[in-house]
């Protein structure tokens, strides 16, 4: 990271206020400074207390001063039109997985009966299930994680949201480990996952930024040494197992539709060539602003197969369809 | 002038029906009298079609997912046919700023066709109305408060009692003036509004 010129705080004391040359080296312009004091302030506003708003805001400064991801310092986490809960020890919901849980909820409200079933592996917070269920009424889901903290905090974010879900959801959350037997819902219409995707080398490196580093559970970022075997057993790198046995499941069960995140397009196209058969008719590539932002369709080929790449950005999820 | 000789006779609610067949032999647009009133301001305008905005999420685009966590949730929106642009980084939630970015060019794009007829014009008028009116109230308020006190001290002196009521029946005299002088205002606004096309078409 580059050093920040002592004149940014004395600009970020005389023009936004005097508590922001404290969270200035973590957000590191002005403009995410003022933002983010402004939503702390909000944050306060909003949820009223006994103690002291001045305090309380520079507590939360203060927490966040020492780098702390502000969805942590403020417990939550805008995705689409739902607030979801975070909470040290879970994956906080990224922008580009919204981005692309609402193009994916456009592609099935378009073209399906009722009633869809969505399966998410790896869920962390619960978010993709929730705002899928919030989106296309009458879906029931199944929520997968291994991890005991983000189960209970799943169901917390179902509980938080449960006024906004139309009235017949269903969701089901269940802590297990994908790599041992599963009884799961069979054919379900959706499967998604955000895996852990990271290799251990990248994770290490100045690319994974600090906070996600000191403040993120490494269990949802990189496959443990445990699955090494595991690796040597699908014959792929440890970074990539999650995805094999993915895959797996999703001709097991029959998966209709399948989309999984990725680090970039260099794994992507590494899990588009272990796809094996020909279940699998449509396989697409989305890139970090697939919904909303101005769509760019390519067209490439990985291997035997065509790839349409939708979207602007790096590569982000892996879409497969049978339809 | 015509409108003038002929304003005795307008109802204030709905003269735009007793009105019409004149207007159309004028070839006047002819808009309701009615004050401008909260409840009567234009409706808010209706953002482009989708086809002519191009929306780009600044800083928060690029390199991406697991390994990077931002806050940033900035929506940008250009107007291709005028080549607006206008952002908006309000909320954390990106679904909330394109809802916000895209009632901003709404706005935008009314003031830039309607001019002094857009929505924000009327309102921005009618909010200057109201701050004036409250500061002549005031005004009016503490010069008779002031009044009084000088009244006050001078009535310590023999004879003060009758000096005050007197004082007293002129300030409300004035009062009476006062509102009617608002009610003229007023009218001669809507006169105003009214004959404003008008002048256009000839």
């Amino acid at each position: 990271m580059p050093r920040l010129p002592p004149t940014l705080f004395w600009q970020a004391r005389r023009l936004i206020s005097p508590l922001a040359p404290l969270i200035l080296p973590v957000c590191r312009d002005l403009e995410t400074t003022s933002n983010e004091l402004r939503w702390i302030r909000d944050h306060v506003k909003s949820h009223p207390s006994p103690i002291p708003s001045k305090l309380r805001i520079w507590q939360l400064v203060d927490k966040r001063s020492n780098g702390t991801p502000l969805q942590y310092v403020l417990g939550t986490q805008p995705f689409g039109s739902l607030e979801i809960l975070c909470r040290k020890g879970v994956l906080i919901p990224r922008h580009c997985t919204e981005s692309y849980t609402l193009y994916l909820s456009t592609l099935i409200s378009s073209s399906s009966p009722s009633p869809i079933k969505v399966l998410d592996l790896c869920t962390g917070t619960g978010c993709i299930p929730l705002l899928l269920t919030f989106l296309l009424p009458s879906a029931t889901a199944t929520a997968i994680d291994t991890s005991p903290i983000s189960i209970s905090l799943a169901k917390q974010n179902f509980l938080h949201n449960f006024s906004s879900l139309p009235p017949s959801s269903n969701m089901t959350f269940t802590q297990n480990d994908i790599f041992s037997p599963l009884s799961l819902p069979s054919s379900p219409d959706i499967l998604t996952a955000n895996p852990p995707y990271i290799s251990s080398s990248l994770f290490q490196s100045t690319q994974t930024t600090r906070s996600v580093r000191h403040f993120e559970p490494k269990l949802a970022l990189v496959p443990g040494d445990h699955l090494k075997q595991k690796a040597i057993e699908y014959n792929c790198r440890l970074e990539d197992v999650f995805y094999a046995r993915i895959l797996e499941i999703a001709r097991e069960i029959a998966a209709k539709r399948v989309l999984l995140e990725v680090a970039g397009w260099e794994q992507a196209v590494r899990v588009v060539e272990m796809i094996e058969g020909k279940e699998y008719g449509t396989v697409g590539i989305w890139k970090d602003e697939v919904y909303g932002a101005t769509h760019i369709v390519e067209e490439t080929q990985i291997g035997r197969r065509k790839i349409k790449v939708i979207g602007e950005g790096e590569a982000r999820a892996v879409y497969l369809s049978r339809i | 002038m015509f409108l003038q000789t002929i304003r005795p006779i307008l109802k204030p609610r709905n003269p735009s029906c007793f009105l019409s067949p004149l207007c159309s032999l004028l070839q006047f647009q002819f808009q309701p009298l009615r004050p401008i009133s909260r409840t009567n301001l234009p409706p808010r305008p209706k953002h482009p079609p989708e086809s002519e905005i191009e929306e780009s999420f600044l800083k928060g685009s690029g390199p991406g997912g697991q390994k990077i966590n931002k806050t940033n949730s900035a929506v940008q929106l250009k107007h291709i046919p005028t080549g607006i642009v206008v952002k908006s980084q309000e909320t954390r939630s990106r679904s909330q700023n394109r809802k916000i970015a895209r009632k901003i060019l709404a706005q935008k794009l009314d003031e830039l066709y309607n001019g002094e007829q857009s929505r924000t014009a009327i309102v921005g008028d009618y909010k200057k109305k109201k701050a004036a009116s409250k500061a002549k109230k005031s005004a009016r308020k503490y010069r008779k408060l002031a009044e009084e006190k000088s009244a006050a001290a001078a009535g310590l002196t023999p004879g003060g009692k009758e000096t005050i009521s007197v004082i007293e029946q002129v300030e409300e005299e004035e009062d009476d003036l006062d509102e009617e002088e608002d009610v003229e205002e007023g009218q001669e606004d809507y006169i105003l509004q009214n004959t404003h096309p008008n002048k256009d078409t000839s």
